[in-house]
């Protein structure tokens, strides 16, 4: 039987996997952003700083655009190899040109500075603008889908290139008084498919093979401003909700 | 899952782990790891518990443990460092021992102790996802998360490297504040996840 290979620094790959659940990243006085935790082992001399303060200052004005998610968030610069994994989930490298991606919060572990990373409208999910590689993370290997296409919310990774993520419901089994008390007490049977993510249009998407989700990290809200999606702005939709309102039962048979 | 083919000989493996077999096999729960009295109150003392029995027979008996990735480890009058909590299969010829880790052990949450297996044979390690071996050599240092760290053997001396400045007081710290640095020559083992440990919060 023979052993594992052993690695050194001369034959870890550069920028690319190691095995399917670590990926090396070659760092030559560049710099890298990766989510905090992530890195697992590094050769050379490396430094990590938590962004948001002084000297990375610059970097980060044109980077980094989601103050929510600044503290989860940790530069890596110097010069050496380093490797990233995540809870031993599948990592992949991804390499866009001038597009723009967008990616559960979750699932990215690190990206080159010359992408730009945006807060996505749809809370949870983070934007890359630009040209660059990034590495994200998956339960289980990325399955690239085009649209049109419907998707369970909790296969989905990520998309590219489709602006048009929205909710699916099931209608026929969902809609009606009975619907209703079947969708919020389960009584009757739920097949718990009745919801999905529709993308249509030109584009990507990427779902991963599980539905287990990446623990979701708190980033605080958005700002809170009328139509902001997720800001706690009531924006236009009427009076705030009273304590004893049936709210969203209420909605549903139309009172 | 691990197989093993025993010839009327013996391997020590974690209680409980054994998930099928074939042929005639004997099974005997060790007590302290099988290092007599002494090391029974070693490991009582240090927390380094370990579970073991003895399995000997013929046949061919399955080890798996909660379908972790198994590693396996072939050691030539070497001595292997690893976590109790990692080790799932020895040879029989192999010895086993704790030893004191420092400050390394307290930063990873596993206690100031760790297992050494020394001798000639192979042992069977665990580890969340497969483990990655780096060689560390002189002129190639090396620093691990103690939280993906697992195993290491040879040569090599650990040293405890922390980041920590004013700014992880003030909430900005990188959370990479703290790394194993090993040095010297030989073989360290790392698991792509972490474990969560006092660390990984600063």
């Amino acid at each position: 039987m023979s052993g594992p290979v052993v690695l050194d620094p001369t034959t870890l790959p550069s920028d690319d996997n190691v095995n399917p659940y670590t990926f090396c990243v070659e760092l030559r006085g560049s710099q890298w952003f990766l989510q905090k935790g992530k890195m697992i082992a590094y050769y050379g001399s490396i430094d990590f700083q938590g962004i948001g303060h002084g000297r990375l200052d610059r970097l980060v004005r044109t980077s980094f655009h989601s103050p929510l998610h600044a503290s989860d968030w940790v530069v890596a610069e110097g010069s050496g190899k380093m490797l990233l994994a995540d809870r031993a989930f599948d990592v992949n490298s991804f390499d866009l040109e001038d597009g723009n991606l967008t990616i559960r919060s979750g699932n990215l572990l690190a990206f080159q500075p010359s992408l730009a990373l945006k807060q996505s409208i749809v809370p949870g999910f983070l934007t890359l603008i630009g040209t660059g590689k990034f590495v994200a993370a998956s339960n289980g290997p990325v399955v690239f889908m085009e649209p049109p296409i419907r998707v369970d919310p909790q296969a989905l990774v990520g998309w590219a290139d489709c602006p048009s993520p929205c909710h699916h419901y099931d209608h026929g089994y969902m809609t009606g008084v009975m619907g209703g008390v079947r969708a919020l007490t389960g009584l009757g049977g739920v097949s718990g498919e009745e919801h999905q993510f529709e993308f249509v249009g030109a584009g990507t998407v990427l779902l991963q093979s599980s539905e287990a989700l990446m623990a979701e990290q708190a980033a605080g809200a958005p700002p809170q401003e009328p139509g902001v999606p997720g800001g706690g702005g009531h924006g236009g939709q009427g009076a705030p909700r009273l304590p004893g309102q049936l709210g969203d039962l209420q909605r549903r048979f139309g009172l | 899952m691990l197989a093993v083919s025993l010839a009327g000989d013996a391997v020590k493996a974690k209680n409980g782990s054994m998930v099928a077999y074939d042929g005639r096999m004997a099974f005997k729960k060790m007590s302290g790891g099988g290092e007599g009295i002494r090391g029974m109150v070693t490991r009582r003392l240090t927390g380094e518990q370990m579970t073991v029995m003895e399995v000997k027979g013929q046949g061919t008996c399955f080890f798996a443990d909660r379908a972790s990735e198994i590693n396996l480890v072939q050691l030539q009058s070497d001595t292997l460092y690893v976590e109790s909590s990692n080790v799932l299969c020895t040879d029989g010829a192999l010895r086993t021992g704790t030893s004191f880790t420092g400050l390394r052990g307290a930063s990873q949450g596993n206690g100031l102790f760790t297992t050494t297996i020394e001798g000639t044979g192979q042992a069977a390690i665990m580890s969340d996802g497969p483990a990655v071996v780096l060689r560390v050599s002189p002129q190639f240092p090396l620093s691990v998360d103690p939280g993906a760290y697992i195993a290491h053997q040879g040569n090599v001396s650990q040293s405890f490297q922390s980041g920590v400045n004013f700014r992880t007081f003030m909430g900005e710290g990188s959370g990479e504040s703290f790394q194993i640095r090993f040095e010297g020559d030989g073989l360290v083992y790392v698991q792509p996840s972490e474990r969560n440990t006092v660390g990984g919060e600063v």
